[in-house]
């Protein structure tokens, strides 16, 4: 039961190109995905600087997702 | 109260109105046709009741002469008569409505928002039957065309009605799916599959009513009389001419076709009969919208190229008032979107702006039904002037797509346009969390947290632009590419047209005859004479592309000749490398003499000695498409295989032809032509994907055997001719793709920017696509879409400029050590370290930049920064994620 | 205006306001081209404007 109660906060750097894009489609096909992820867009995920992962575990994400 | 013409009058509304939130213009106006006092001189309330005194009924029909050099005809479509739909019983049964009824009771901004309900009673259909081909593909109804987008939309309907309510039985009773365009095969297959969509293959004789319920009667494939009672009975309209074509002919001095269409020619499918005067659009011919904005492009072009010299000459140039000063203190105005029920179904509009209130330095919030209609940008100007808004945040769809009218708002409003930041809670929240409306609330409110953060820290950034090389680059010497170059040499343009085989003319050079009538070997002299003796065109055949680099505005292209290589330089790029006939390893193609490929069988027509001795043929449909070989329709077959049955029986009137198909494609007004051949006795015998026709040896001669769904047994003919419809495949295009870094799709054709809205351009700003390249299509489409591609690629060549988008980096020269990370890592080639005071300092190139960041990601010192996502604004983003 | 006797008007009209209209109109404006975009109705979009979602992409209309 435990393990079904826990909803990891996940935070995600999408590229504006692809990942975000493809996150649109996602939307656009309407398939549906857990609630669990925030994202923030970049331009590129090369833009990702490593202080960013880790201010990202710091500030209480349990996972952190790069999408490029 | 009067019916809302807008909502197919499913709904009431008032004589001064708006037809919808999102109209442009977005004032109010009234219908004079409904207007108490225009028509009865009475009433008059809305004169004092309008506060701003903005109805004056003195006003009057103004006559205006406008002085132009070109005129473009896009009048679109008109109705099926109410009378045809009256055989199927509308006007008389409240539950069968037309295909455009159905579309706004479908709206979320409809008369029952979006909920899906009969009219008769308000219920929910559970058993909804679409009846297609109405007022299509009938002479009986004046209409013997094909409307080209019904089978479209009626997938698109039922697929909508099946997301909104699973349970409900949908039917589709259809003659041909003619789901022929790119993509289309594909999608109509995944509708049918995953919503188990049921398509009847009859055309239903009556609608009956029978207690709450609608009776259909119909015959089945195998000729049986069947009955079904349907909740709701959606009737796919076709579309007509428009109702003023005739009085717009006579002012307009251009001649129509028979059914009151613009007429035009197949090799000039954009130019009406009189010079000056183009057409684009259903007007044209019933189309889908794709279609519709190609040929839009495309007479835009046109017109462009006859009025080369006059260019520029009556612009007014959009003024922009000043930036204003901002306040170091931020002020932010957050704005939720509905989206009609695209979001607010979801997601509780209400509390995401209570929410946003809380948040530090907002002070302004306001949700809207549709933030992107004019009105809302009106409301956000007002927010802004009113309450000293200095940064704007909208929550909303995606800003892949609606970023710039919100930036462009801020401008109009005298706001740097990169104080503005967007929060996707549609596509990426309420789309995809469609049944957990709580959780998506609370991510939409965490999204936005995040947005207002990073929205604190935005600062102004400087409008960039480059200068383009006025210069263009036609891959491809076919039928597209020529076309292309010559629309983008008569806009006044030097065009490099580079084929890489020894000859122009492609594919055109093998066809002898079209549907139509036209010929191909002049069009292809002519074509051919005006490239090569244009003198801003230089041709080279036998020339491939090596390398290209650099950018939109700034291309750089190595040619290999045949005398060496050459670098040539351009600003645009456009892509018409074509397709070819696809090779069969099946029907015993290359095996046996007697079976060809369509355009072999062209080739032999072309001789009527030869073509006289044939008796009897069988050609085989979808031989190469719908299927294993190739998964999509290759969309100009069918037309093709009419084509050479009409000259068979016109060589030898007594031949036998014989037309298997899966579904006849013959849209638009090529339905004409299928007719004519059903009528000279061409056999046309459909037969299933499961169950193809078996070629077979026989000695010296061949044999065919087809199941015939009608007679209900197997059929052994013995033709002298079996002609295979092999369908088309796209050239070898995989290096170019990747010198152009532009994407293919899976079945090699390149794929565009947008399908509907950007059907000729591609992901790379600057590359334009068109011809077989894009998809297979008959040859009026590939110059349709030439000229299109011309067109586009001509807009930056005569701006003269191209606009940078602001997220390029920049190097604070202060921090900078000249270690030289970055230019190491870019793969642009777009920072370099130059000498400042003896130091080595690295400086962006702005026109090369993208804004990847991988530079500022690396810098140690942290010197580099990137407009729009600084490390502060990511970091603040971050942090609001956590709450920390 | 004030064009010299017998040049070319810099011009265009184009006569409906749907998505092809629209779409001739701002390629015009966008190539240097004054155009008069002439719609009989209240509102452009024309047919477009009425649809709910595109095929195949279902994709909203407006």
């Amino acid at each position: 039961m435990a393990q079904d109660s826990f909803k990891p906060k996940i935070l995600g750097f999408l590229c504006n190109w692809c990942c975000y894009a493809a996150a649109d489609s996602a939307g656009v096909g309407r398939y549906q995905y857990p609630p669990n992820l925030r994202t923030i867009r970049l331009m590129c995920t090369g833009r990702i600087d490593p202080m960013f992962i880790i201010e990202g575990f710091v500030c209480g994400a349990d996972g952190i997702f790069a999408g490029g | 109260m009067i019916s809302d013409n807008y909502n197919e009058d499913l709904a009431i509304t008032r004589a001064p109105h708006k037809d919808y939130p999102q109209a442009v213009p977005a004032s109010f106006y009234i219908d004079p046709k409904k207007c108490l006092f225009l028509n009865y001189e009475t009433c008059q309330i809305c004169i004092p009741t309008c506060q701003a005194k903005a109805i004056d009924f003195s006003q009057k029909e103004e006559r205006l002469d406008l002085s132009v050099g070109a005129v473009i005809l896009a009048p679109g479509f008109g109705r099926i008569s109410d009378k045809v739909l009256a055989r199927y019983g509308y006007g008389h049964f409240p539950d069968v409505v037309t295909s455009l009824e159905f579309e706004r009771i479908m709206c979320a901004s409809g008369p029952s928002r979006g909920e899906i309900i009969r009219p008769s009673d308000g219920k929910h259909p559970q058993k909804i039957a679409f009846l297609q081909c109405i007022g299509s593909r009938d002479i009986t109804s004046g209409n013997g065309y094909c409307s080209s987008v019904c089978c479209m939309y009626a997938v698109k309907e039922a697929t909508v009605v099946k997301e909104h309510a699973p349970d409900v039985d949908i039917s589709i009773f259809y003659m041909d799916m003619r789901t022929a365009g790119k993509g289309f095969d594909a999608s109509r297959q995944r509708a049918r599959d995953t919503h188990h969509l049921r398509f009847i293959r009859s055309r239903v004789a009556e609608v009956r009513e029978r207690g709450d319920k609608l009776r259909l009667s119909y015959a089945d494939s195998e000729g049986n009389h069947r009955e079904d009672d349907f909740d709701m009975v959606v009737l796919s309209v076709g579309l007509e001419s428009p109702e003023d074509a005739q009085s717009l002919a006579r002012t307009a001095g251009i001649k129509l076709n028979q059914y009151d269409f613009c007429d035009t020619k197949a090799f000039l499918p954009l130019d009406a009969s009189r010079p000056g005067v183009y057409v684009a659009g259903a007007f044209q011919g019933p189309k889908d919208i794709p279609e519709s904005v190609m040929q839009a492009i495309g007479s835009a072009a046109a017109a462009a190229e006859i009025l080369r010299e006059a260019r520029g000459t009556e612009v007014i140039r959009k003024e922009y008032p000043s930036e204003m000063g901002i306040a170091k203190e931020p002020r932010i105005g957050v704005f939720v979107c509905h989206c009609g029920i695209n979001i607010g179904g979801v997601i509780d509009i209400t509390e995401v702006a209570k929410y946003a209130q809380t948040l530090k330095d907002v002070v302004f919030v306001d949700d809207s039904l549709y933030s992107c209609s004019q009105d809302s940008q009106k409301v956000i100007k007002d927010a802004i002037k009113e309450h000293n808004l200095n940064r704007v945040v909208v929550a909303a769809c995606t800003p892949r797509t609606h970023e710039p009218l919100f930036q462009e708002t801020l401008r109009d409003i005298g706001l740097n346009r990169c104080l503005f930041e967007m929060v996707n809670i549609r596509d990426q929240c309420s789309w995809v969390h469609a049944h957990e409306p709580e959780e998506a609330t609370s991510k939409a409110k965490d999204l936005v947290r995040m947005a207002v953060a990073k929205a604190r820290l935005l600062y102004p950034l400087p409008e960039q632009t480059v200068p383009v090389i006025p210069k263009a680059l036609v891959i491809g010497g076919g039928i597209a590419g020529m076309t292309a170059a010559s629309s983008i040499a008569e806009q006044g343009f030097e065009c490099f047209l580079v084929e890489n085989s020894a000859q122009l003319g492609g594919n055109l050079r093998r066809l002898k005859t079209t549907l139509t009538g036209e010929d191909p070997g002049q069009l292809l002299n002519e074509v051919e004479a005006r490239v090569r003796n244009h003198p801003r065109i230089r041709v080279y055949t036998n020339t491939q592309i090596e390398n290209v680099s650099g950018y939109i505005g700034n291309f750089a292209s190595t040619l290999s000749t045949e005398t060496g290589s050459e670098v040539i330089e351009h600003g645009v790029v456009v892509v018409a490398t074509g397709g070819r006939e696809h090779r069969l390893n099946k029907y015993l193609y290359g095996q046996s003499k007697h079976v060809l490929t369509q355009l072999e069988l062209e080739e032999i027509l072309s001789a009527p000695e030869k073509a006289k001795k044939i008796n009897e043929v069988v050609m085989i449909q979808c031989a190469g498409s719908r299927g294993d070989d190739l998964s999509y329709c290759s969309k100009l077959c069918c037309g093709q295989a009419v084509k050479n049955a009409l000259r068979l029986k016109e060589l030898n009137p007594a031949a036998s032809i014989y037309v298997l198909y899966r579904d006849v494609r013959t849209y638009g007004f090529m339905e004409d032509y299928y007719r004519e051949a059903r009528e000279k006795g061409v056999v046309f015998i459909k037969y299933e994907k499961e169950n193809p026709p078996v070629v077979m040896p026989n000695d010296d001669k061949i044999t065919v055997e087809f199941m015939d769904v009608l007679l209900g047994e197997k059929v052994k003919l013995e033709p002298d001719l079996v002609a295979l419809s092999v369908g088309i495949v796209p050239n070898e295009v995989e290096e170019l793709a990747k010198l152009l870094k532009i994407p293919l799709n899976q079945e090699n054709f390149f794929l565009e920017a947008h399908v509907k809205l950007r059907p000729v351009e591609m992901a790379v700003s600057g590359v334009y696509v068109c011809g077989l390249a894009h998809s297979p299509k008959p040859i009026d489409e590939s110059i349709g879409q030439a000229r299109a591609a011309a067109g586009k690629a001509c807009v930056p060549l005569s701006k003269g400029f191209v606009a940078v988008e602001p997220i390029v980096s920049s190097v604070g020269k202060d921090k900078c050590i000249g270690c030289g990370i970055c230019e190491s890592l870019c793969p642009y080639k777009a920072i370099h370290l130059i000498k400042v005071d003896k130091k080595k300092k690295a400086e962006t190139i702005t026109a090369s930049c993208k804004g990847c960041g991988i530079c500022a990601a690396h810098c140690p010192t942290l010197a580099i920064s990137m407009g729009g996502f600084t490390n502060e604004e990511i970091m603040a983003q971050i942090r609001a994620f956590g709450q920390c | 205006m004030g064009r010299e006797h017998g040049a070319k008007s810099g011009a265009v009209l184009v006569v409906g306001g749907g998505v092809a209209g629209v779409q001739a109109a701002l390629d015009l404006a966008e190539m240097g081209f004054h155009v008069y975009l002439v719609e009989k109705s209240a509102s452009i979009g024309g047919a477009m404007a009425r649809l709910d979602k595109t095929f195949p992409t279902n994709d909203c209309a407006l």
